[in-house]
């Protein structure tokens, strides 16, 4: 699994069970309640709520704009620099432009922003070469790393992704610390992440997949660190650490996913059953 | 080596407001106090200022006025920015080293003195520039620099 990440398209790398707080989203989808304003993408022509990026107007056009750091549940961040599209004859980062008044032409294929996604490329190359999502794009693209900044290709293009994931639903266990080359993904003091509760929130939204996990009689392994799965009370499956448990409060369960829809099915069932004329009689006669 | 004695960091946090906006200026004084930031501040700061550690620490990491190792005594920085380059910076950083007896970036063994380079202080008419424990002395001469002892 981490070797093959998602799309990073809606919903692609938080796992059910770890809700999102509200604000998480925030700045990332459009406003419905805004007015619509009206432009192209591409020359199609598109209205959005006021606000929209242009990476969502790209999507309602079915125009697809690549993307790596961005993720539909979590605050845009803008640090892969390769949704980069033409608005008024400059480059824009499209995960993060808001389009505000009608009128606005954005180019997702133009001379100059193919160009600047190709040397993006070729430096995001350098720091995940072997990333079978970046590789996919360095040849979609025609793009080889620049040697001069194949330094420490250590599979992380430092998009964040996996902090901002952990800040949204877990304890933000991890930060981007360092600058310059030496910036790197890490707990604090270097050391495996502390405040840790290893529910792979981080893992899963990592576009490259640098980091891994692994699963075995019941223990979890991510950074450097164990976590023991607490069993699903109905069908024993693990799909829960004791620790992420802890996290959520509030008497979490451990339920799995599949037993967790199992049980909110029948409730709901029954709910529809007490609803219906004859309901009541039938559900006590089963 | 034991911890530093952090007896007079209750009153450093509790001269600042709880607020998360105080991250920068708390660790700065406490880089002005104990010459590094001792791990147990670091805690002490996320616990007052309701911070995750990791963003904390991830504060420390990236400016080059803090760190994790006691710097000396006394700070020595040669700029070494474009204009200090052109007068000559690389000079007068090879008779510090010589005459502090201590690498560029290093502290030394005896904790007196801590060596470093940075880029462009601000003062580019004075190059080349060598700050002393945060004052400025402009138009230093490699040989010149020698002279100061520490
Ligand atoms: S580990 Fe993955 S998600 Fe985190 S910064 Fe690196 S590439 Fe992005
Ligand atoms: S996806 Fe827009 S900058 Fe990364
Ligand atoms: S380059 Fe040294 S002060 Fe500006």
């Amino acid at each position: 699994m981490p070797g093959e990440p998602d799309s990073c398209a809606a919903g692609g790398g938080v796992p059910a069970g770890a809700a999102l707080p509200g604000e998480a989203g925030a700045g990332s989808r459009p406003r419905l309640a805004e007015p619509l304003v009206e432009g192209t993408v591409d020359g199609v022509r598109v209205a959005v709520p006021r606000g929209a990026t242009i990476l969502e107007a790209a999507r309602l056009c079915a125009i697809e704009i690549p993307t790596l750091c961005h993720h539909e549940g979590l605050p845009p961040e803008g640090s892969c620099r390769l949704c980069l599209s033409e608005t008024r004859g400059s480059l824009a980062v499209s995960c993060m432009y808001p389009l505000r008044e009608s009128g606005f032409a954005a180019l997702t294929r133009s001379p100059a922003v193919l160009e600047a996604r190709r040397y993006v490329l070729s430096l995001l190359v350098c720091r995940a070469p072997r990333a079978p999502r970046i590789r996919k794009l360095a040849d979609e693209y025609g793009v080889s790393p620049d040697p001069r900044f194949m330094r420490d290709p250590d599979g992380c293009i430092r998009c964040g992704r996996c902090v901002r994931a952990c800040r949204a639903s877990g304890p933000e266990a991890i930060a981007l610390c360092g600058r310059g080359f030496a910036r790197l993904v890490t707990g604090p003091f270097g050391r495996p992440p502390e405040a840790c509760v290893g529910c792979l929130a981080c893992a899963l939204a990592c576009p490259t997949g640098k980091i891994a996990f692994s699963e075995r009689d019941g223990v979890r392994r991510i950074w450097e660190r164990e976590f023991e799965l607490a069993p699903c009370p109905e069908c024993g499956k693990r799909a829960f650490t004791r620790e992420q448990l802890a996290f959520l409060g509030g008497g979490a369960s451990a339920l799995c996913h599949s037993c967790r829809r199992r049980l909110m099915a029948r409730e709901l069932g029954k709910a529809a059953a007490l609803e219906a004329p004859g309901g009541p009689a039938l559900l006590r006669a089963l | 080596m034991a911890g530093p004695d952090l007896s007079a960091l209750p009153e450093i946090l509790e001269s600042r407001p709880a607020d998360p906006s105080e991250l920068l200026p708390l660790l700065t004084m406490i880089q002005g106090r104990w010459r590094h930031l001792p791990q147990e501040a670091l805690r002490a700061v996320a616990a007052r200022l309701s911070l995750p550690l990791a963003r904390v620490f991830a504060v420390a990491s990236f400016y080059r006025s803090l760190s994790f190792q006691p710097k000396g005594e006394r700070l020595v920085q040669v700029c070494c920015g474009t204009a200090c380059h052109l007068k000559g910076a690389r000079a007068v950083a090879a008779s510090l080293e010589k005459s502090l007896a201590v690498r560029m970036g290093a502290t030394r063994e005896d904790g007196r003195v801590t060596l470093e380079s940075v880029n462009c202080v601000g003062a580019c008419a004075l190059a080349p520039v060598v700050m002393l424990d945060g004052t400025v002395h402009g138009k230093v001469s490699g040989p010149g620099a020698a002279g100061l002892r520490l």
